[in-house]
Order: C-alpha cells, then sequence, then structure tokens
C-alpha cells in the first residue's frame, strides 16, 4: 500500500511540475472577455490602456459569447486567478457575488477617492447592499437600425426618433416586397418584447406577463405579412442577426447599441456598402418617446487575483473617462458619459452624420433588460422556453403568457 | 424444431431461382437506399461546401454545384487558424490513443490471467463508472484538474480521456479469450510476466487494440465538450471546438461552414479507412458482441 | 460478464500469504497500477464527490459555504410537496424533472428499438455474401466516426424549411410546412433520426460478428424440417442473437440516457421544453443557475436508472449462462 501510495505521490508531483512550466510573466493583468479578437473596442482598450501604463500587458482570454456563462463559471469555481472577469449579464454578478468569487471594491473606491458622478446612478446595478462589486464601462441600450438605400428606393420617408410601434409596423409593411423585408427579429426575446419595460413600471421579474401579449401580437402581424423573416428559418438557420442586415434585404432592425460598432466595422471592411442610420426604438402609446430599455457590461475583479491593484487600476481606468472614451472611439456606448465621451461617440469615424442618429444617442429613459434578483436566472429559463414556444405557434398568445404567469408564480413562491 | 416441421406447408422455397434472384435485386436496392441515406449529410455537407453562400438553400435543390468553388477550401485557411488547430488535436489524440492502449492492456492482464485481492471489487468498479455520465461528474472533476494545475492545458484533455474504463474493459474481454494455458506454458518455460505480457499478449491482441485506437483516435478528436472547457486560450484549442467558434463567428456563411468541417472529417477518416480491416476482426473478438 | 467473473476469479483462500504470492500479488499491481491511479484520481474520485454534491446546498465558491440539507434537493427536483398535493400527472406535465424524464424516455424506447432493428437488418442483408459487402459495411459504420458537431449542424440544416429532407417530406404532404427543429413534436423525431442513423452501423457490426458465431448445422437442421425463411430467422437466427441484443441494447440505452450534444446542437431543448433531457436539464442548473447540489441530485437520478438497466442486463445474461 505505501508503494502504492508513493507512486500516486510521484505521479502528481510530476503531473504539477509539468504544469508549471507555464510560469506567468510580471506586470501581466489577464482579462477574461468573450470574442476578444473580434470585438473592436477591446482591442481600442487594451491599446489605449497599455500606452498609458508602460509596461503593463494586457492578456485577454478568449471565450466564445455563446459559452460564457458556463465557462467562466467553471473556471471560477475552479478556482481560477485571471485577475478581471467582464461581466456579461447582472445575474452572472449576482451569482458569483453569492460564491464569493468577487473582490468587493468599496474600500478601493474609498482609497483612490473614485468619482462615480459619470455613471448617472446606473453602478447601483452591480452593488449588492450597498458593497459595490463591478464597475460598469459599457452601457447598451436598444435602438432601431434602418437601411437608408432601401428607403430611398422605395420613396418611404426614412423612420424618426418619436414613431409608435404601430406606426412602425405600417412602415414595416410597406417596405416589404421583392425579396425585402421590412425589418428583422432576432431570436432573442428580448428583441421581441423587451419593450415592455421601457415604461419604467413593468420588469421581466415581476410575475406578470400580460402586457407582452402586445408585442407578440405586432411581430406575429409582422411575420404573417411577410415584413419579417420567419422565427422558424432565423432560429434554424442560426441566422446571425449582422448577417441578416449587412445582407442589404433588411430595411429596420430593433437592436442593442453595440451593433453599431459591429455596422462601422462592416462598411470599413467592405461586408456592406449602403447608407444607415439609427432612431430611437419606437414607444408605446402613452410611453414618452426616446425610451429604451439596455443592459450593462462591466469588470470585476477576482478575489483569487495575485494583482488585485493593478486590476483595480485597470477597471477604474476603463470605466473612467480616459477608458469610455478609447470605447466611445469604436462606436460602442461607454456607461460613463461625460460631455467628451458623447461627442467622442458621435464624430467615431463612420457613426452617421444625419442628425437623428445623433439625437438618438440620448435616451431620455433606459430600464434593465433583467433586473438582478435571486431568481432571475431561473425566471429567464421559463421566458426563453415559454417564448420559443410562441414564437413557433406551439402555442397561442394566450396559452403562452398564461403559461408563464403560473410558472414564475411556482418560482417566486 | 418439430414445431418447425409442421407448419412448413406455405413456406416459399428457399431454392426457387426466380424467386432468388428477384430476392437478390430487393436486396441490392436496399442496401443501395439505405446507403444513399446513410451518407446524404456527407454529400451535402461536400456539395454545400463547393457552392456560393446563397447557392446552399437555393430550391430545388441542386446536389453538384454549377461551378465548383473549390476557392472556399483556400479561404477557410485565413479565416481559422485550422492547422494550429489540427496540430492540438492530433498531439492530444496520439498521446491518449498512446496512453490509453498502453495502460489498459496492462491493466487488463493483471484482471484478465493474475489473481490478487480485490480483483471482483475493482473491476465491479471500472464497470459502473462506464454507465455514469460524464456530465455528473464534470465540476467535480474540474476542480481537481485545476487543482493541480492542469487548466487551460492540453494535458488536461490527456489525462481526462486516457484512463477510461471502457479501455480496460474491452481489452479484458479480448484477453479472457486467450486461453490461460499459453500463459501457463510461457510461465513453465520460464518468461515472466512483463515478458508474457509483451511477447504473447500484445502480439496477438492486433485486432483488439486496434479497435481501441479506433475508439479512443475518434472519441478524442471528436470530443467537443471536455476542451471547451478546459481549454481557454486560442493556442490550445481543439478542432472541434474551433470549429464550434467559427460556426458561430460566421453563422451565415454556410458554404465556409460546410468547407471546414469537410476538413475537419478527414483525419478521422483516414485512420478509420486504413485500420477498419483490424477494427471490424476485433468487435468481432472483443467481448463487445456480447 | 457477471459469469465471466465467477468463473475466473477463483477465491484466494484465507490464510496468511507467503513470500511468492506477496510477490505475485505486488506484480498483478504493478499491472494495475498505471491505469487505476489515473483512473481513480480523475474519474472514481470525482464520480464520489459529486454524490456527497447532491446531499449539500452550493452555489460554488469556497467549500465552506456548502450547507448540509440532506434530501431536500431530491424534494426540490421531484417537488415532492406540490406532486403530493395535485398527483403523480403534475410531475410529468408541469415540473422540469419529469418532462426532462418524460422525454428522455421517450426517445430511449424509441431509439433503441429502431437501431436494434435495422442494425441487425442489415446485418443480415450484409451477411448473406453480397457483392461489395465491405464497401456498404464501411458506409453504413461511417456516421459513428463522424463529429457530431459538423454532422448536427448539417442536419439541422437540411431539415430546415427549404432544406433536402424537408423537400422531401413537403412532396409527400404538401401541409407540412416548417422547419423540423422549430415544431413541438418533430423535434424529438429530428433527435431520433440522427441517433439511429449515427448509432446503427456500429450495431450492426457487432451483429454481424454475433451472426457468423452461428453454427451453420442449426440451419441446415431447420431446412431439413422443412423451415422456411421466416421461421428459421425467428427459430434459429433470433435466439441464437438474444445474448448479442441484451448486450447491445444495454449499451444503447445507456447512451441514449446520456443524450447531449445532439441535442445542444440541433434544438437547445426546444421549442418550450419539448426536447428537454435530463443531461441538458443537469447542465442548466449547474451552468446557468449556479445550484450545484440540484445539478448533482439530478445526475444521481439519472445514475440510478443507469445502474438499474445495467444490473438488469447482468442478471439477465447470467440466468442465460445457467440455462
Amino acid at each position: 500500500m505505501k508503494k502504492a501510495l508513493a507512486l500516486i505521490l510521484a505521479m502528481i508531483m510530476l503531473l504539477c511540475t509539468a504544469s508549471f512550466a507555464v510560469a506567468e510573466e510580471a506586470k501581466t493583468l489577464t482579462v477574461v472577455a468573450w470574442d476578444a479578437t473580434t470585438t473592436p473596442y477591446l482591442v481600442a482598450q487594451k491599446e489605449a490602456f497599455e500606452a498609458s501604463h508602460p509596461g503593463v500587458t494586457i492578456e485577454y482570454v478568449d471565450v466564445a459569447s455563446q459559452d460564457y456563462a458556463v465557462k467562466t463559471t467553471t473556471m471560477l469555481a475552479g478556482g481560477d486567478s485571471s485577475d478581471v472577469f467582464m461581466v456579461k449579464e447582472i445575474t452572472d454578478l449576482l451569482n458569483w457575488q453569492a460564491a464569493g468569487y468577487e473582490e468587493p471594491l468599496n474600500s478601493y473606491i474609498e482609497a483612490s477617492n473614485y468619482d462615480l458622478s459619470g455613471f448617472a446612478g446606473i453602478e447601483s446595478n452591480y452593488a449588492v447592499d450597498g458593497e459595490q462589486y463591478a464597475l460598469p464601462f459599457r452601457s447598451d441600450f436598444w435602438v432601431l437600425f434602418y437601411n437608408k438605400d432601401l428607403f430611398d428606393a422605395a420613396g418611404v420617408d426614412y423612420p424618426t426618433n418619436d414613431m409608435t410601434w404601430e406606426e412602425y409596423a405600417d412602415l414595416a409593411e410597406k417596405l416589404s416586397g421583392d425579396g425585402v423585408y421590412g425589418t428583422h427579429y432576432h431570436t432573442w426575446l428580448s428583441a421581441v418584447v423587451n419593450w415592455d419595460v421601457c415604461d419604467g413600471v413593468n420588469t421581466l421579474i415581476d410575475g406578470n406577463y400580460d402586457d407582452l401579449a402586445y408585442f407578440y401580437e405586432l411581430y406575429q402581424r409582422l411575420e404573417d405579412a411577410g415584413a419579417c423573416m420567419a422565427y422558424d428559418e432565423v432560429k434554424a438557420a442560426g441566422l446571425h442577426y449582422s448577417a441578416a442586415f449587412e445582407d442589404g434585404n433588411v430595411a429596420m432592425l430593433p437592436m442593442g447599441y453595440w451593433f453599431v460598432s459591429t455596422m462601422i466595422n462592416a462598411i470599413k471592411d467592405g461586408t456592406c456598402s449602403f447608407n444607415w442610420g439609427i432612431v430611437s426604438v419606437p414607444h408605446k402609446e402613452g410611453v414618452a418617446a426616446g425610451s429604451s430599455f439596455g443592459n450593462l457590461t462591466g469588470a470585476m475583479i477576482n478575489a483569487k487575483s495575485e494583482n488585485k491593484d493593478l486590476a483595480w487600476e485597470y477597471i477604474s481606468w476603463l470605466a473612467g473617462e480616459e477608458g469610455s472614451i478609447a470605447t466611445a472611439t469604436t462606436g460602442t456606448r461607454p456607461a460613463w458619459v461625460s460631455e467628451t465621451v458623447a461627442e467622442t461617440m458621435a464624430s467615431a469615424d463612420g457613426f452617421p452624420t444625419d442628425d437623428a442618429s445623433k439625437a438618438a444617442l440620448v435616451p431620455v429613459y433606459v430600464g434593465i433588460e433583467i433586473p438582478a434578483s435571486e431568481h432571475s436566472s431561473e425566471i429567464s429559463t421559463v421566458l426563453n422556453e415559454v417564448h420559443s414556444l410562441i414564437m413557433t405557434r406551439e402555442c397561442t398568445i394566450e396559452e403562452g403568457i398564461e403559461e408563464m404567469n403560473e410558472r414564475v408564480a411556482d418560482i417566486l413562491g | 424444431m418439430s414445431q418447425i416441421a409442421q407448419s412448413n406447408a406455405g413456406g416459399i422455397r428457399p431454392n426457387h431461382p426466380a424467386l432468388a434472384v428477384v430476392g437478390r435485386v430487393l436486396l441490392y436496392i436496399v442496401l443501395i437506399a439505405v446507403a444513399l441515406f446513410t451518407l446524404i449529410p456527407f454529400v451535402w455537407m461536400l456539395s454545400a461546401s463547393l457552392k456560393l453562400d446563397r447557392e446552399v438553400f437555393s430550391y430545388p435543390i441542386r446536389w453538384i454545384p454549377e461551378i465548383f468553388h473549390w476557392e472556399n477550401y483556400s479561404l477557410i485557411w485565413s479565416k481559422v487558424p485550422l492547422l494550429n488547430y489540427f496540430k492540438n488535436t492530433a498531439l492530444i489524440a496520439i498521446l491518449v490513443t498512446c496512453i490509453q492502449t498502453l495502460t489498459s492492456s496492462f491493466a487488463a492482464y493483471a484482471f484478465a490471467k493474475l489473481q490478487f485481492r480485490g480483483r471482483n471489487t475493482l473491476f465491479i468498479c471500472y464497470v459502473a463508472t462506464i454507465a455514469v455520465p460524464w456530465q455528473t461528474y464534470m465540476l467535480p472533476q474540474f476542480i481537481l484538474m485545476r487543482s493541480m494545475g492542469l487548466y487551460d492545458t492540453l494535458w488536461a484533455i490527456v489525462v481526462l480521456q486516457s484512463f477510461s474504463a471502457f479501455g480496460v474493459f474491452l481489452m479484458r474481454q479480448f484477453y479472457q479469450g486467450i486461453p490461460t494455458e499459453l500463459c501457463e506454458a510461457a510461465r513453465i518455460d520460464g518468461l515472466s510476466e512483463y515478458g508474457i505480457w509483451a511477447r504473447i499478449m500484445l502480439p496477438l491482441s492486433r485486432a483488439a487494440i486496434a479497435t481501441l485506437v479506433i475508439f479512443t483516435f475518434v472519441g478524442t478528436w471528436n470530443d467537443y465538450m471536455g476542451p471547451m472547457i478546459y481549454l481557454t486560450r486560442d493556442v490550445n484549442k481543439t478542432v472541434q471546438v474551433g470549429l464550434q467558434r467559427f460556426i458561430q463567428e460566421n453563422s451565415s456563411d454556410y458554404h465556409l461552414i460546410m468547407a471546414v468541417s469537410v476538413c475537419s472529417l478527414l483525419p478521422v477518416s483516414i485512420v478509420f479507412l486504413s485500420l477498419q480491416k483490424y477494427f471490424i476482426q476485433g468487435i468481432a473478438t472483443t467481448g463487445l458482441k456480447g | 460478464m457477471a459469469q465471466s467473473l465467477e468463473t475466473n476469479g477463483r477465491r484466494l483462500p484465507k490464510r496468511k500469504t507467503t513470500r511468492y504470492e506477496r510477490k505475485k500479488e505486488l506484480i498483478a499491481y504493478s499491472f494495475l497500477a498505471p491505469n487505476f491511479i489515473g483512473f481513480a484520481v480523475f474519474t472514481l474520485l470525482p464520480v464520489l464527490f459529486s454524490i456527497f454534491l447532491s446531499f449539500v446546498k452550493w452555489k460554488g465558491g469556497s467549500f465552506d459555504s456548502m450547507q448540509w440539507v440532506g434530501l431536500g434537493n431530491y424534494a426540490e427536483i421531484f417537488k415532492t410537496a406540490k406532486v403530493a398535493e395535485k398527483g403523480i400527472g403534475y410531475l410529468f406535465t408541469k415540473v422540469d424533472l419529469g418532462i426532462a424524464l418524460k422525454n428522455t424516455l421517450f426517445y430511449t424506447l424509441i431509439t433503441v428499438p429502431m437501431t436494434l432493428v435495422c442494425a441487425m437488418a442489415l446485418a443480415l442483408a450484409l451477411n448473406k455474401a453480397v457483392k461489395g459487402a465491405v464497401a456498404f459495411r464501411t458506409v453504413f459504420f461511417f456516421p459513428y466516426v463522424a463529429s457530431m458537431v459538423a454532422i448536427c449542424v448539417c442536419w439541422r440544416f437540411m431539415m430546415m424549411k427549404d432544406g433536402p429532407i424537408n423537400q422531401l417530406i413537403m412532396a409527400l404532404d404538401g401541409s407540412f410546412n416548417k422547419s423540423w427543429t422549430a415544431d413541438s413534436t418533430m423535434a424529438i423525431w429530428s433527435i431520433i433520426l440522427v441517433s439511429v442513423w449515427r448509432n446503427m452501423g456500429y450495431y450492426m457490426v457487432i451483429y454481424l460478428a454475433a451472426l457468423q458465431g452461428v453454427p451453420q448445422d442449426l440451419y441446415e437442421a431447420a431446412t431439413m424440417d422443412g423451415a422456411n425463411k421466416w421461421q428459421q430467422f425467428t427459430h434459429v437466427t433470433l435466439p441464437q442473437l438474444r445474448p448479442t441484443t441484451f448486450f447491445a441494447s444495454t449499451m444503447l440505452i445507456i447512451s441514449c440516457f446520456k443524450i447531449y450534444d445532439v441535442v445542444k446542437i440541433m434544438t437547445e431543448g426546444g421549442p418550450g421544453r419539448s426536447t428537454k433531457m435530463l443531461v441538458t436539464y443537469i447542465y442548466d442548473e449547474a451552468f446557468s443557475n449556479f445550484n450545484y447540489g440540484i445539478a448533482s441530485s439530478i445526475a444521481m437520478v439519472l445514475l440510478v436508472i443507469v445502474l438499474i438497466f445495467t444490473l438488469i442486463q447482468f442478471s439477465m445474461e447470467d440466468k442465460y449462462a445457467n440455462n
């Protein structure tokens, strides 16, 4: 038995030394992010930070966006010591906080006298019981993209910053035909019905989903009229929204602000070549024009990091004015918005030059896509499951909404 | 048998010539139909990989592209570091296959031909874990690997795949079929146990080893979940993870997706086709047939 | 196999082992060690740990944050309180676990016989000295070695509304006008189809091997008795293949219960919950809801089911060996 034990130990030691051979360099900050090589703002941020902090290298750990939650959670659960993790969903942050993976930031904020005012209050979505756990560096809200060339060809006026959903649907129908779709919906729940939270009253975790019917009906009306691609096909083909819009046969596309930088690049590298613009998303009767919903993206320090001070230096820079300018140059909307930052956003190379697009940069209200709560991830699982039933018309809108109400009531207890 | 004898009245005579010919023709028709069905996805994949993006879903379907767009295949090399993925995967697959075959046949020899305490209990442990889905212990395993510092190294996948119970099970079933007298005779001739394993068991088990090599190589090559969870840096990624990434990033370039898929299938096909003779023998001679 | 364990595992008498025997044992252990150490560390240990996890509440992080809940996780996944109140039907229509169980069982109960029938039919056909048997065999087996990522994507495209498979079905029945994977009833069938397509070649090879072991004189005797082809099949071939069928069905059942990648790539469990399987459920609980305890307890349910099937197979084999 002793012999066997000795063998085991020897084997383990052998394995350990083999892996320690890959030692880390000093002054390298590892940052876990998704699609690091293809996302322009990550590239810009890295360049700007390294330029202003000589001797420091940012090394991205690239994770495919679809696998981000699974992968990062496994990494953290396994005790990964990467210094900074990007926070994709607020629910991730909440779960990570509960598991103790995140370094609390209040002491750093006090020590460095960090000014939070530029966030205008949205940073509180990253706080639990008064303790800040991450800083937002990006705040995307949804806007309506449109293909100016298609509108010109049809001789129809461009969409405006003040449109109701009915006006939008009429517009979509008017533009459809001859291989042109008036609008395009990505398969996500958020792309179809999240507009419900724009009124500042409804949320997606309150357990009552009756109001969603309005948006599902609107969608089905457009699908039936052939004014948008059918959900079935978009889903089965795994069609990406950028491919759909860049193909040039889709007139409008409600999508998150992050798509601006994708479009700027697509035009630059010649993937597509039409004129485009953005306007505020349509609104329901009685909801203020310019209301939208959105999500935050931030960065947190891993509690297991060995370079916490450097990591703080990085995330505070990233979320602050300098980082925000770097982010804004690529057409991405930073969470920190000052006058200089807004100016940078509008003057980003490739950003549409019309006044409506510029005006759409400043929404009057931005609701949170799914607010953080103990049950957010379970609720969104249910909503997404039922969403796919309604969208494939496997059940009627009423049945679907009833199922949502029922199952979420179960979760909320 | 008497039952059969009583009920033969309406039976078809097996040696009726005309019927036999019809039967044969029918048999071939069915076989060819099933073969076509089996090959459809591969044919479609190949044909789609040689088309233009917009031709892929043309209606009605055109199986042979109008113009063969071979450039799709040169295009993908600049879009994904496919060569690097191949290198990683090949390295893992070869290492795993070597370790697996060697240690399994070693352990299987002990299980099949040697006496020691706890033999049956240990073997049941092995067999029981074959039945346990990997997903059930994926997380504890990850925590363990991580604490050993194996995370994001190719070694993680190597140790993950190398010690599967299946290999031991398969080799043991095969050794069981080799007469024990052969070992006894060798022992009398003064051969040590190691000598018996090396000079008698190994040469005799060529078919079983070929079987295990194919299973291991193919399994490792096609594994998606393991590399997805354990490998992070792009330099470490394997073909399957790379393929999945490519699909995500180029979701509408169906022709390119299919071209990459065709490339990812090539190495396994080569291994399979070159070893298949032994392989089928191997399945026949190991306990795999029950 | 249980039988072979009995006949070959001669029990060692309980007495003091001599130095010679000790040396022999050490040699045996030295054969075992390289594989066993790896196996124990990377498989056995994690399996045991996940059994433990099914009794605790744990969201990950430090081990201190684990909370012993006993059977609490099991009560939670079976929703015992609600089921007791509303009847067993509630479990299978509303509860995630019940639906996943139902789907997995349905999938298994269809896939296993379909695969075995196809495999046996192909094996019988190829066993008849057909020309090009090797080529056919290679073609039929090929799907088994192809990667699931590439193949499933391919199948998904083919089953799209305008894909070739659908074009075929639409030609037969004009009213079906949907992607398979977007239809609650068809989605699971698309997964079954891909599974049968993939596995039949493998089990065909196993049947082929078994068929070669059927003594020819049995057929000769049957022919002498005047049995026709069908009677030969039911009275000679089938009974002779029974051990193989048992073995193959157990292996298949186990692999069917473990189904994951096909579902993940083809349907992601949808539409709704129509293709939610036990393993996809485990995966969701562990990696999107961070409930490791819950995930492990579902895993245990799966493990118990799989073990029951394995034990049935072993005892059946035993019975046959004794007859």
